[in-house]
């Protein structure tokens, strides 16, 4: 059986040091997984890989039966693997609304003409699903009520919902969520985690990036731990949680 | 609340002020003109007509996209000199050249945006002032085609179709409705779903590719669009005055048309359409001051950046771009990329 996402034997370098070594995994459609590190493991860089941000040094990385390494980001993303960024990537000077619908618009592309024309050149339908998306990913995260804002203007947490729904309105079949409890308080993350696995009960498949142990414990259904670049288990939240390399590479214990 | 329901963004599509304004260009003002009755006043008005629609395509590249465009005049010039030599070495009419300016003015713009779309920030904006001087410096020196400095004399009027159209107020209808008409199509493509695609690249281009906006290709798109609305404005300039000369187009016309983009606010079309009467506007009334007027327009364009970051109705701080643009020049990159492009 194909994996949804197939990471192989994928590593990074930058100049001498080998920040991905090595990496392989994978993750099935419909699954929640959790990964997992110290800080400097190499998680944002796996992650930079994948979504095309940043090239791979060697190994391939697939999705959906279908090679993705060597894409350019905006390709990657086209086919549906949509992420939200570690440090809040919003666009300030855009409306809540306007910020969401580049979600829609990125994996719906709406070209010159069509803006130009609209309905004569046949963007009509394009925009009405574009403006349909946009309201729905809105209306998933609860922002429906200060779509007209502007996103500057929305308070922390709000903001990383709203990077949720400009993630969501691409109509992804894979999410990628780069530290999203960073930042939040303990009320926060548990209403995030709720939030998170009513996404997955819509059938998304996710991959939740932390290096907080706590919120991936309590919700995905495996987990990758990455530590100095490598990877060094996989397994559901249970067995993490006593392998003795995982503990060693957080605490520091001698084995 | 039913989602199916909300099909339209949240923003008030009001047609009343498009109609008054439309009845002030094609009513009020034409017959305030022709009450006057003086030449001069038929020159101010459609030398700001073409400005606002320089402009305003300033505004599709620099103030949607965010691109910083110091060669924009330039354009304005190719669309000038297309117009002028189509018409004094082949007799074409402006029906004919004016289609044909916007197109060679975007067809240079496309080849020159191939190699330079890549370099980011400030970078492009060098690139920009060296293609408006290198585009110049053509105008100026190839005499043998342009004339040089001596300019060129365009003796065909302005014409639909063989009607001739170069009575006073003849000219400042024709001049009107090319404008509105290119605003009306800056303005669609602005307030749109592709205009928020252009707007993402302004605000975070990396992140604008990680959600799935082929970046690349709309700036190439916002440049070459916005070289084509200047090629035409060139075009109604060179068959309006019937004489163009290389110092029309020079780097300071860039740089006002940046002016008036600034100073109306950035990502706004009525600001950069306001911006352009302004600037237009301003320094005419003031004339009974001499030289002095210069240091009171420079005075306005001062005081506007320091008051109103945002300009008139800006989306965004022109400083604050700025400031971005030059910073992230200088930002550590990975081994294997150059730096300033991407």
């Amino acid at each position: 059986m194909t994996h949804l996402l197939d990471i192989r034997n994928v590593s990074r370098r930058f100049g001498g040091v080998l920040a991905v070594n090595d990496v392989t995994g994978h993750v099935d459609e419909g699954e929640l997984v959790g990964l997992i590190g110290p800080n400097g493991a190499g998680k944002t860089t796996l992650f930079n890989l994948i979504s095309g941000f940043t090239p791979l040094s060697s190994g391939t990385v697939s999705f959906d039966g279908r090679t993705i390494s060597g894409l350019k980001t905006n390709q990657v993303a086209r086919l549906g693997i949509s992420r939200t960024f570690q440090n809040l990537r919003v666009f300030p000077n855009m409306s809540v609304f306007d910020n969401v619908s580049v979600g829609a618009v990125g994996a719906l592309p709406q070209g010159a003409f069509g803006a130009l024309f609209g309905s004569l050149a046949g963007g009509g339908a394009r925009s009405a699903e574009i403006s349909r998306r946009t309201w729905e990913a809105l209306e998933a995260v609860g922002l429906t009520h200060v779509a007209g804002e502007l996103a500057a203007n929305l308070p922390y947490g709000q903001r990383k919902y709203l990077e949720i729904a400009r993630a969501l309105a691409m109509q992804p079949r894979f999410l990628i969520l780069d530290e999203p409890a960073a930042g939040l308080n303990d009320t926060e993350t548990r209403a995030l985690a709720d939030f998170i696995k009513r996404l997955h009960g819509t059938g998304l498949t996710i991959m939740l990036v932390e290096h907080d142990m706590t919120l991936v414990m309590s919700i995905c259904q495996r987990i990758l731990v990455l530590a100095s670049g490598r990877k060094i288990a996989d397994g559901p939240p249970d067995t993490i949680r006593r392998d003795q390399a995982v503990l060693e590479a957080y605490l520091g214990v001698d084995a | 609340m039913n989602v199916s329901d909300l099909s339209a963004p949240p923003r008030g599509r009001g047609l009343l002020i498009p109609l008054l304004l439309a009845l002030l260009v094609f009513v009020g003002l034409p017959a305030m003109l022709a009450g006057f009755d003086r030449g001069y006043f038929y020159q101010i008005a459609n030398l700001a007509l073409i400005f606002i629609l320089l402009s305003a395509s300033m505004h599709l590249v620099t103030g949607v996209a965010g691109l910083l465009h110091l060669g924009h005049a330039a354009f304005y010039g190719v669309g000038a000199y297309t117009a002028a030599l189509l018409s004094t070495k082949f007799g074409l009419g402006f029906t004919v050249t004016l289609p044909l300016s916007g197109v060679v003015a975007a067809l240079i713009a496309f080849l020159v945006a191939l190699p330079t779309m890549r370099l980011v920030s400030i970078y492009f904006a060098v690139a920009t002032l060296a293609i408006g001087q290198m585009l110049y410096l053509v105008m100026l020196n190839w005499v043998e085609f342009t004339k040089g400095p001596n300019g060129i004399i365009v003796t065909k009027g302005l014409e639909l179709f063989g009607f001739s159209l170069s009575g006073r107020l003849a000219t400042y209808y024709t001049v009107a409705t090319v404008v509105a008409l290119c605003v009306l199509a800056i303005g669609r493509l602005s307030h749109s779903y592709y205009g928020n695609a252009l707007r993402s690249i302004r605000e975070d281009d990396q992140c604008a590719d990680a959600m799935g906006v082929s970046t690349a290709r709309l700036k190439m798109e916002a440049f070459t669009m916005s070289a084509f609305f200047a090629g035409v404005a060139g075009s109604l300039w060179a068959h309006m005055t019937g004489y163009i000369s290389p110092g029309d187009f020079k780097f300071s016309e860039s740089i006002l048309i940046l002016a008036m983009v600034v100073v109306g606010g950035l990502g706004s079309l009525p600001g950069a359409v306001i911006g352009a009467l302004l600037l237009i506007l301003l320094p005419e009334g003031l004339r009974a001051f001499g030289d002095f007027r210069n240091i009171m327009v420079g005075l306005v364009m001062f005081l506007s950046i320091l008051l109103l970051p945002k300009g008139l109705l800006g989306e965004v701080s022109a400083l604050q771009l700025a400031r971005r643009q030059l910073g992230a020049a200088w930002r550590n990159t990975v081994k294997g990329e150059g730096i300033g492009w991407r």
